[in-house]
Parts: structure tokens; C-alpha cells; sequence
């Protein structure tokens, strides 16, 4: 009796402890940016009280014999000599199997939450095969909503705005307005990463990749290349700069009257500069960095950012 | 007065003759010679991978890429994966496939020796092929140890023999010196067991092995052909990959992950094994379950054959997919957890023996239960879409590859080395090497996870300055790390040399190889292999493993005390 | 002290897991049956790739290519495929006792293999299109050069094992390489009808 009684109460501040840590786990993450964030992160608090009970109760029984079944010195008797048990056996293969199906579904739910609510990708084949997924947020995202091209280079990010005839090597966006990115890249594979956003789409040659999402912060966020392209690509970044619907008109107006001009590319200008400088230390062969793209607006990616 | 000893002294003297030194320099078809090759040449790459990460985390001690040229860091990377898997992991748990397998089930030496003599030769070939690669005009493969297409096949020289190719060739050559090993490992468990043995009554780690080498049967010819395709792509023009003439370069992710994940459980499938060899060893009971932990072996390696597009969740594949292959992977879980438990289960009411071993192992369980978790994190398609390609990642397998399997690595050199050296490693080095590196591992992969959810890429020389913090904590566990090697390398040295002698049975185990002689004379039991007439781990219950025990132990003791 | 070997037969070692002193047991053929089964992964792993390759392609034939004449490559293949036959009754010649009919036949087997290595020699050369044009291109040479690597290799082995049937007292220690041959001859003609299916009748 006292023994349950114990047991439960360990098991009790277990659970305290794990949700506690759970909730902990909102504060591991940049701000929420994006409608996609308040979903990843809920998921991700659920999985860290879940692991966390999973983990403490693993440590408790290490923990446990590490106190009371340390043979003596001299002790040379072994233990009992219990070979199985298969009732436990199948509590322990159910319990996990439950656990982490529940998870499934609720992550299945959540992608398909995320699907309606915007990044759904939704794939070209060059030019003609059609989209892999229907979801209802790839029509959703068709009216009333902002279509931004993104060229990946190696390395440099472009956003081109097609309604307004405005490129940019910063990427502007209004508040609370779906925005559909078309991805593509002449070049290699890149990444599509604004973690402040909590959404990520491969950009691969070959093919135009439609993506979409709802920025729900106002703030400047970094975009970052999250796949490996290459000698520059740990400065391959740019800056999203999400502001009221308003602010954003005025920037979009404000850019088509200006004229095309260089934009960011940390890789060229370290490229020049490596030119210039006498050969020191070792270096690896590498493609040069594509000319950064012409734009209206190059903005800054030096500026203090949000996440 | 006759004795049965199962070590009969053979009837050539050179036989029983000490192994002298160059035996180990030569092609030699001893199973025990070549496992000793394997494990000792491994640990050489492992220095100069370990090396090499010593190196990146120096960049990363700040945000600027400052100490090494971006290029030279991509290759460091790219080089450290592949050196510490392929020229350190595999081939050092071939060498435990050599060392214990033959000796486990009582089996004179492996299927096909000279075929396991020329595949443990192919190491040293292509370990020089990949560090070769370093020297060649434009340095060498940078493209990370995935090797993607197209960026792999950019070859800014356009040299023929440049580092991608050296690269390819090297991982093509491990691929079939591992085929070559598995052929024999799989051979050798499926057919020369020892009378009596019964697949159920082998010992855990010869049912991972056997396990980890399907798998190996399996997923090697893939990547191999998706290999000769980049290699084609890469040297005469073909466009496999290359979307402008029609190619895919998703196709090769599919390739590439089709072998490389079920590898991780080639290489934590044995490490399961060497888990369930000690544990009962040092709780002094059997193993819990064991028939459990033996089927689920296989369970993992069916999962694992199906789960490897969770490394592609952003790569465009499409949501069925994405949440089909959610759904198998985290499936693994459940075998995986029906083994860890069975060790909760072995080492619950134990007698628990703190040995420089058991200590590793316990450390290993620790770090892997944590890592298992982030692995089913990582599983979460919402979750991974935004920490793939983050230090997430990296913590994640370096938990599991650091923490577990090299720790498991570790504890089986301890909980072996007297066997087949004939000499005890020394106990208190061993913990020391063994704290230093619990604490090291974590407090050089804990960090990489808040700054994989903060938003840090991998593979970057730079990055920005709200992720220094944890980054210099990293730097300083992995420079922890670095030390850690010190007290394991002058123990190997010195108990080697100058060790206390070991007998043949110093942790009173029980298993065949514990009823040799250490180290084993060349063909182990010869001709008089004992009949095995009960299940493996029978602490406690009192009865012998095999038939005439007594006498041989009686044997055994004579031995050691003529000696 | 000397000692002698157990009285207890159960102790003596298992014959079939360990043949007479200084013989080691043989297992190549279970070794072999292994080899092939992983061997066909990477065909199965090319021929997923040119599946995936056609079935997304915008353009999957060259521009001037209108596909790939059959009739050639039928007759090829039922030469190749009928070659299963010949070795397996050398196979039963061998069996018999006879070892000229075993030759006879072997040899035969050897001539249809190198009549199809011919073929496809000639088909490669007439075609228009290239290793470079192409996924189309390059997954047709690629599979149909692997595969006749792969006949080579079988020819190969059969000259080997035609010629050890001369040596005296080769079949001493078992007829593994005879066995092995044959079985990777079936493999090879196995695949091959699936390439042709693959290749010449999926369009
Ligand atoms: C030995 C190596 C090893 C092992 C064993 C594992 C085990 C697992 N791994 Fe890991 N993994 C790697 C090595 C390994 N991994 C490597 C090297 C990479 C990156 C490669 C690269 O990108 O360079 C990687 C990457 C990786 C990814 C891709 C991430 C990305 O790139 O975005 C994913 C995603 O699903 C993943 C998942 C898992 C899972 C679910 C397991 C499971 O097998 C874990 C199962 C174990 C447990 C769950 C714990 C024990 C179970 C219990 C105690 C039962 C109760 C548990 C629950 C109810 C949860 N791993
Ligand atoms: C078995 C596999 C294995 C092992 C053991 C390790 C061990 C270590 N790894 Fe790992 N690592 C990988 C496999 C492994 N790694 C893989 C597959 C990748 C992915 C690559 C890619 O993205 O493509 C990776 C990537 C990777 C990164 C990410 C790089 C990036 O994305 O930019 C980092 C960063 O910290 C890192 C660090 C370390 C450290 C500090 C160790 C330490 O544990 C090492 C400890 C070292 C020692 C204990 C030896 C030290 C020796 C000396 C100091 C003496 C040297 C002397 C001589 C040479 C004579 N590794
Ligand atoms: Cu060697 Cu029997
Ligand atoms: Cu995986």
C-alpha cells in the first residue's frame, strides 16, 4: 500500500515536472511570425511534456537501481533470475504504440490544418506537372492574397513582386495577408527558412514550387538558406520585413520608382574582396557567386533583427 | 590423467606460437587478427575526424568565419560525416563482428577468411583514397556527406580527378568491402553455430549483427547505384540528376536515404547488442525478455527499411508522404522501447557491478533514450519542417551517434579488451575516460538543440550573434571531448603492455567466448566445440550454458595456473 | 600436460558445421544465394530510377528518337532466355556422369551468352541516340550496360568452371562453382526479361 501510494505520488511530480517543461518549451523558439507558428509550437510543447515523462520515468528506474541494487564489494551471488514476463511485455509494446500514434494523428491534424491555413507547397515540374497536393489552401491562397516570385541563387535571395514590377533583395510583406511565393532556383538546391515563421520549403532547380503562408507579426525576421549550396551559403540570408498592409503599399510604390541597382550579396563582395586580398591560408575551389540580382530595392541585412 | 580443455594444444607449435606483431600488418585470414585491424585502424580515423571536428568547433567558438576559409570549412564537415562513418563506425563494428562473432557461437573463424581478410584490406585502400582527397588541386568533397546533387556535381575545376569523385570512389569501395564482410557475417551466424545452438539461444549481439548486416545486403547496392549515377553525372555528362536534360536530383535524396537510413541502425542495431551482452553481465541476471529483444531486431530493420523520406520532409515531397512515412517512423519507437525496457527490466533487483563497462553502457542507455525522443520530435513532419537542416538535427544523431553508440563502442572495448588481450584495462582511467566523456557529450550536444530550434542552420562557417552563447558551451564540450581521448588512449597503451593478466574469465560472464582462453588460441575451440544445452544469460538460474562446463572450466583454471 | 580429444560424441564437433581437420567447411553456395539477392537490389535500385525518371519526364525520348526497335532485341532475348535451358541440362549431364555432355552443353550456354553480347553490341551501335542524351539515354545504356556486364561475367565463369572440369580430381570438394555459375546465369536471364519489359515493351 505505501509502496503505491509512493509510486503514485513519484508518478504525480513526473507529470508536474514534464508540464512543466512543456510549457518551458515555448520559450526555446524565435517569436511567433506566422499563422503555422502557434501550431508547430503547441505540437512541439506537447512531444518536450511527453519526452520528458518518457525520459524522467527511464531515469527514475536507472536512478533507482543505481541506489538500492549496487551489489556489495565482495558480493559475488548473482541476482534473481527472472527471465520475462510477457504480460509486461505487451504493456510495454502497447503503451508506447499508443503514445506515439496518438502523436501521429494529431501531427496528421496539424498538417492538415497548416495545409488549409497556407504552406502547402504545390510543385511545377518545369512547366507543366500539375500539383502534387489540392489542398483547399492552394485555392484559398489564389484571390485576394500577394504572389511573390523568390530566386535562390548561389548566393543571393530575389523577391520580385509581378503586380507591381518591383524586385527587391529584401523581402517585404504585409501583415495578415496570405502571401504565395514561387520558388526557384537556376542553379542548386536551396532552403526557404524564416524559423520565425516556422516554415521551411526546398528550392529545387527544375522545378517552380508554390508555397504559401500568412505572416501574423510585425516585425524584421531572417530569411535563411536551409539547404547546402555551397561555399557562401552560411551568407546566403536576407531579411523579411513584415509591416502593416498600409506601410507595405507605400513601400511597393515607393520601390517601382526606383532605379535598378545592385543588390545584397554578402558572396560577391567577399568574392571581390578575396580577389583582391594575396592568397593566404588554404582555400577550396568553388564556383564564383552568381552577380547580385539588379533590383529596385537592395535593402540592409545588417539591421537588428527580431529572430 | 585426461582433460577435456577445450584449447587442445595443437599439434604444430606455430599455432599456439604468440601473434607476432606484423601478423597485423599483413594479410592475414584470422578473424581475431582482422578485428583487431579493424578496430585499431578505425581508431586512427576516428583521431582525424575527431580532429577535424576539433577544428570546426574553433570556427564556431565565434560567429564570424574566421578561422578557416567558408570553402575549407565545407570541406571539414563533409569530411568529418564521412570519415567518422564510414571509416570509423562500420569498419570498427566490423571489427566486433570479427572479434566475437566466430568466438560467440563457437565457430573456428568466419565462412569465407580470405574474403573477410580482402574486404577488412579495401579499408585501408579507401581510407587513403578519401584522405588522399585533401591534396588534390581544389580540395575535397564539400558538398556534406548526403553528397546532393547538383551541388555535388558542380566541380568548379573541372578536373576528372577532383574530391567529389575521389569521394564517390571511396564510398563505392567501403560499399563493397561492407557487402563482402556482411556475406561472411551472415554466412557465418546462419551456418556454423556451435551444436546446440539454436537461433534462440544466440547470443543477442550475433542477432544484431545479423540483424545490422541485412540491413547492409539491403541498402548498400542502392546507394551504390545511385552512387554510379552521380559518379556518371559528375565525370561523362549523363544528366541523371541534372534537372536541365530531364534529370531529378530529388531521385538521388531517394537513393541516398534509402541505404543511409537504415544504416544509422546498422550501426546502433549492434551497439543494442552490446547493451544486452552487459547488462545481465553486470547485474548478474539473465536478460530480460530475450526472445523480445531478439525479434525486435528484425521488427527494426522492416521499420527502418521504410522510413527514409523523414530526412526529406522539406524536399517537395508530397503530404500522403509525408505523413505515411511520419507515421513508420515513428513506429520505431516501439521496438526500440520494447528493448530499452528490457534492459530497465534486467538491471531491476540486479546486483549491479560499477564497472568502467557497465558505466559506459548505462551512460549510453541515458544519452540514447534522450536522443530517441528528439527522434521522434524530428519525426513530427510540422516539427521537422522547421528544425531539418538546423543543429537540432545535429544534436539529435550526434546523441545518438556520440552518446550511444560511440559510448556503447566504448564499453564494449572495456567489457572485451581482457579477452582478447589477455590483459585488464585499468579501472580507474577507464571512469575517468568515461565521466569525461558523459560529461563532454552533453555538454557539447545539449546546446546544439535550442539553437536548432532558435533557428541555427547546420553547416555554416558563420552565423549570427544571438547563437554565440550556446555555441561556445558546444565548443567547450566538444574541447572536453577532445581530452576525453587522452585517458582512453594511454589505458589501451599501457594495459596492453604492461596490464594485469586477465584469465579467461575475469567478469564472470557467461557466453562461449568466456569458456576460451584470452586471448583465444587461433581456432578458437577447434575441433571441440562444446554442445550449447541452454539459453545465453543464465545468471542465477544455475544452469550450464553448455555440456561438460566443469570440466572445461576445470581446464581452463589449469591453464591459468601453469601459466 | 597432454590431452587427449572427448570421448563424449556430443562434444565432437558438428560435421556439417565443420568438415574434417584442415578442410574448412564449405558455404559458398549460401554465400553465394546472398551475393545475388543483394546484387538484385541494385538492379531493383535502377530500375525504380528509370521508372521515376519516365513517368515524371516532359520529354522522355530525344528529339529524332521514335523509340526503340524490338524485333532484334526480341530474338536476342529469347536466345539469351533459352540459354537457362542449356546450362541447366549441362547441369543434368553433369549429374549423370557425363561430363562431355556437361562440356558440350556448357559450352553451348557460353556461345548463346556471347550471341546475345553480340546483339546488343550491334544494337548500341546503330542507335542514334547516346549515353549523354538525355535521361533516356542514359538510363537505356546505363541498364542495358550493367546487365551485359553482368553476361560478361557469366561467360567469364563459365570458361573458368569449363576449364577447371579438365583438372583432375576437381569436383573433389563439391560441385559449388558449377552450382554458383548456373545460378547466377538464371539471375541473369531473370533480370533480363524484366529489362526487356522494361526497356522494349512498356512504351
Ligand atoms: C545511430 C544512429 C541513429 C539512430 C539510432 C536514430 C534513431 C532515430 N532517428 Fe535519427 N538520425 C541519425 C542517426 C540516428 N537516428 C542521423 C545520423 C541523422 C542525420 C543525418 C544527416 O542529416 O546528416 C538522423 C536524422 C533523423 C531525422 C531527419 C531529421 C531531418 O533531417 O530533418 C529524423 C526524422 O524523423 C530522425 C528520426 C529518428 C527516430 C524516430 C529514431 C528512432 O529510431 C528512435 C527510437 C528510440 C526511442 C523513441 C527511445 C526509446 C524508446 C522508448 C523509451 C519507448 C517509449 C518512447 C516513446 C513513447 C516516444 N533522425
Ligand atoms: C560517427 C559519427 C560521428 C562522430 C563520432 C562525431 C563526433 C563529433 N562531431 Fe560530428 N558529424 C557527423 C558524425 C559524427 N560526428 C556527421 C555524419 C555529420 C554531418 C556532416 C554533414 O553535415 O555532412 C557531423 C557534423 C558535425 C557538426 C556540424 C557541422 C555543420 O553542420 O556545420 C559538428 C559541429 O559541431 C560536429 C561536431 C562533432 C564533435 C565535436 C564530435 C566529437 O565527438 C569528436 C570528439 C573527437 C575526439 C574525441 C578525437 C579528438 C582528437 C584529437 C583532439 C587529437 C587529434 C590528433 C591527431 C589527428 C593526431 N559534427
Ligand atoms: Cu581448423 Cu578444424
Ligand atoms: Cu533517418
Amino acid at each position: 500500500m505505501i509502496r503505491f501510494v509512493l509510486l503514485s505520488a513519484w508518478i504525480g511530480l513526473l507529470v508536474v515536472a514534464s508540464h512543466w517543461m512543456g510549457q518551458e518549451a515555448y520559450r526555446w523558439f524565435p517569436v511567433q511570425a506566422s499563422n503555422a507558428a502557434p501550431l508547430v509550437d503547441d505540437l512541439f510543447s506537447l512531444e518536450t511534456a511527453i519526452g520528458t515523462f518518457v525520459f524522467l520515468g527511464v531515469l527514475s528506474v536507472l536512478l533507482w537501481v543505481l541506489l538500492f541494487n549496487r551489489a556489495e564489494k565482495y558480493d559475488q551471488e548473482d541476482g534473481p533470475p527472472m527471465e520475462g514476463n510477457t504480460r509486461l511485455e505487451i504493456v510495454w509494446t502497447v503503451i508506447p504504440l499508443v503514445i506515439v500514434m496518438a502523436i501521429a494523428v494529431v501531427s496528421i491534424r496539424v498538417n492538415r490544418e497548416l495545409g488549409v491555413l497556407g504552406p502547402m507547397e504545390h510543385v511545377h515540374g518545369g512547366e507543366l506537372i500539375e500539383a502534387m497536393d489540392h489542398g483547399p489552401g492552394a485555392s484559398a491562397a489564389g484571390s485576394g492574397s500577394l504572389q511573390v516570385d523568390v530566386i535562390a541563387r548561389q548566393w543571393s535571395w530575389e523577391f520580385r513582386y509581378p503586380g507591381a514590377q518591383v524586385s527587391a533583395t529584401e523581402l517585404h510583406l504585409p501583415l495578415d495577408v496570405p502571401v504565395t511565393f514561387k520558388l526557384t532556383s537556376p542553379d542548386v538546391l536551396h532552403g526557404f527558412y524564416v524559423p520565425a515563421f516556422r516554415l521551411k520549403q526546398d528550392v529545387v532547380p527544375g522545378r517552380a514550387i508554390d508555397f504559401s503562408l500568412t505572416p501574423t507579426r510585425s516585425g524584421r525576421y531572417r530569411l535563411r538558406d536551409s539547404q547546402f549550396s555551397g561555399a557562401w551559403f552560411a551568407a546566403n540570408q536576407a531579411d523579411v520585413v513584415v509591416e502593416s498592409p498600409e506601410a507595405f503599399g507605400s513601400w511597393l510604390e515607393a520601390a517601382s520608382h526606383q532605379p535598378l541597382q545592385p543588390g545584397l550579396s554578402v558572396a560577391a563582395d567577399e568574392a571581390e574582396r578575396l580577389a583582391r586580398q594575396p592568397a593566404g591560408g588554404i582555400r577550396w575551389a568553388t564556383v564564383p557567386p552568381a552577380p547580385p540580382p539588379l533590383v529596385n530595392v537592395p535593402g540592409s541585412n545588417s539591421l537588428p533583427h527580431d529572430a | 590423467m585426461t582433460v577435456l580443455t577445450p584449447t587442445s594444444p595443437s599439434p604444430s607449435p606455430p599455432k599456439s606460437s604468440p601473434p607476432t606483431w606484423l601478423r597485423y600488418f599483413s594479410f592475414c585470414t584470422d578473424a581475431k587478427v582482422i578485428g583487431i585491424q579493424y578496430v585499431v585502424l578505425s581508431f586512427v580515423f576516428f583521431l582525424i575526424g575527431g580532429f577535424l571536428a576539433m577544428v570546426m568547433r574553433g570556427e564556431l567558438l565565434t560567429p564570424a568565419a574566421d578561422l578557416v576559409d567558408r570553402t575549407v570549412y565545407n570541406g571539414l564537415y563533409t569530411m568529418h560525416g564521412t570519415i567518422m562513418l564510414f571509416l570509423f563506425t562500420f569498419p570498427v563494428l566490423n571489427g566486433f563482428n570479427n572479434l566475437l562473432i566466430p568466438v560467440m557461437i563457437g565457430a573456428p573463424d568466419m565462412a569465407f577468411p580470405r574474403l573477410n581478410a580482402l574486404a577488412f584490406w579495401m579499408f585501408p585502400v579507401f581510407g587513403l583514397v578519401l584522405i588522399a582527397s585533401f591534396f588534390v588541386p581544389g580540395g575535397p568533397a564539400s558538398a556534406g556527406w548526403w553528397s546532393y546533387p547538383p551541388i555535388s556535381v558542380q566541380n568548379p575545376l573541372g578536373h576528372l580527378i577532383n574530391g567529389e569523385s575521389l569521394w564517390i570512389l571511396a564510398v563505392a569501395l567501403s560499399g563493397i568491402s561492407s557487402i563482402l564482410g556482411a556475406l561472411n557475417f551472415v554466412t557465418t551466424i546462419l551456418r556454423m553455430r556451435a551444436p546446440g545452438m539454436g537461433l534462440f539461444r544466440m547470443p543477442i549481439f550475433c542477432w544484431t549483427a545479423l540483424a545490422a548486416q541485412t540491413i547492409q545486403l539491403i541498402g548498400l547496392p542502392a546507394l551504390t547505384g545511385g552512387a554510379v549515377m552521380l559518379l556518371l553525372d559528375l565525370t561523362v555528362g549523363t544528366t541523371f540528376y541534372d534537372p536541365t536534360g530531364g534529370g531529378d536530383p530529388v531521385l538521388y535524396q531517394h537513393f541516398f536515404w534509402f541505404y543511409s537510413h537504415p544504416a544509422v541502425y546498422v550501426i546502433i542495431l549492434p551497439v543494442f547488442g552490446i547493451f544486452s551482452e552487459l547488462f545481465p553481465v553486470y547485474a548478474r541476471k539473465p536478460l530480460f525478455g530475450y526472445p523480445f529483444v531478439a525479434i525486435a531486431s528484425f521488427v527494426i530493420v522492416g521499420l527502418g527499411l521504410i522510413v527514409w523520406v523523414h530526412h526529406m520532409f522539406p524536399s517537395g515531397v508530397s503530404q500522403w508522404m509525408r505523413d505515411l512515412f511520419m507515421v513508420t517512423t515513428m513506429l520505431i519507437a516501439v521496438p526500440t522501447g520494447v528493448k530499452v525496457f528490457a534492459w530497465l527490466g534486467t538491471l531491476w533487483g540486479g546486483k549491479l557491478k560499477l564497472t568502467t563497462p557497465m558505466l559506459f553502457a548505462l551512460g549510453g542507455l541515458i544519452n540514447f533514450v534522450f536522443a530517441g525522443i528528439t527522434g521522434i520530435m524530428l519525426a513530427t513532419v510540422p516539427i521537422d519542417i522547421h528544425v531539418n537542416n538546423t543543429y537540432f538535427v545535429v544534436g539529435h544523431f550526434h546523441y545518438v551517434i556520440y552518446g550511444a553508440a560511440v559510448m556503447g563502442i566504448f564499453a564494449a572495448i572495456y567489457h572485451w579488451f581482457p579477452k582478447f588481450t589477455g590483459r585488464m584495462p585499468y579501472e580507474g582511467l577507464g571512469k575517468l575516460h568515461c565521466l569525461l566523456t558523459f560529461v563532454g557529450a552533453n555538454l557539447n550536444f545539449l546546446p546544439m538543440h535550442p539553437l536548432g530550434l532558435m533557428g541555427m542552420p547546420r553547416r555554416v562557417s558563420s552565423y549570427d550573434p544571438e547563437f554565440a552563447f550556446w555555441n561556445v558551451l558546444a565548443s567547450l564540450g566538444a574541447f572536453l571531448l577532445g581530452v576525453s581521448i587522452i585517458p582512453f588512449l594511454l589505458n589501451m597503451v599501457s594495459s596492453v603492455v604492461r596490464g594485469e593478466p586477465a584469465g579467461a574469465n575475469p567478469w564472470r560472464a557467461i557466453g562461449l567466448e568466456w569458456l576460451l582462453p584470452s586471448p583465444p588460441p587461433i581456432e578458437n575451440f577447434e575441433d571441440h566445440v562444446p554442445t550449447v544445452i541452454s539459453a545465453p544469460y543464465g545468471y542465477g538460474t544455475g544452469k550450464p550454458l553448455v555440456e561438460h562446463q566443469g570440466e572445461i572450466e576445470l581446464a581452463l583454471a589449469l591453464l591459468e595456473g601453469r601459466a | 600436460m597432454s590431452t587427449s580429444s572427448p570421448l563424449d560424441p556430443s562434444a565432437a564437433p558438428d560435421p556439417a558445421a565443420h568438415g574434417e581437420h584442415g578442410g574448412h567447411p564449405n558455404f559458398t553456395l549460401t554465400g553465394f544465394v546472398i551475393f545475388l539477392l543483394s546484387e538484385s537490389v541494385i538492379f531493383l535500385a535502377f530500375f525504380s530510377g528509370y521508372t521515376a525518371l519516365k513517368l515524371s519526364a516532359t520529354a522522355w525520348l530525344p528529339s529524332g528518337v521514335e523509340g526503340l526497335e524490338w524485333q532484334t532485341p526480341l530474338i536476342n532475348s529469347v536466345v539469351l532466355v533459352s540459354s537457362s535451358g542449356t546450362i541447366a541440362l549441362a547441369e543434368w549431364f553433369k549429374h549423370r556422369g557425363s561430363l562431355w555432355g556437361f562440356r558440350a552443353f556448357w559450352l553451348l550456354t557460353m556461345a548463346m551468352g556471347a550471341y546475345f553480347l553480340l546483339g546488343q553490341a550491334q544494337e548500341w551501335r546503330s542507335l542514334s541516340f547516346g549515353f549523354t542524351d538525355g535521361t533516356f539515354g542514359g538510363t537505356f545504356y546505363l541498364l542495358t550496360g550493367f546487365h551485359g556486364l553482368h553476361v560478361a561475367t557469366g561467360i567469364l565463369l563459365m570458361a573458368l568452371m569449363l576449364l577447371k572440369s579438365f583438372l583432375p580430381g576437381n569436383y573433389d570438394g563439391g560441385e559449388q562453382g558449377v552450382v554458383a555459375t548456373s545460378l547466377f546465369w538464371h539471375f541473369v536471364d531473370v533480370i533480363w526479361i524484366l529489362l526487356f519489359l522494361l526497356l522494349y515493351v512498356w512504351r
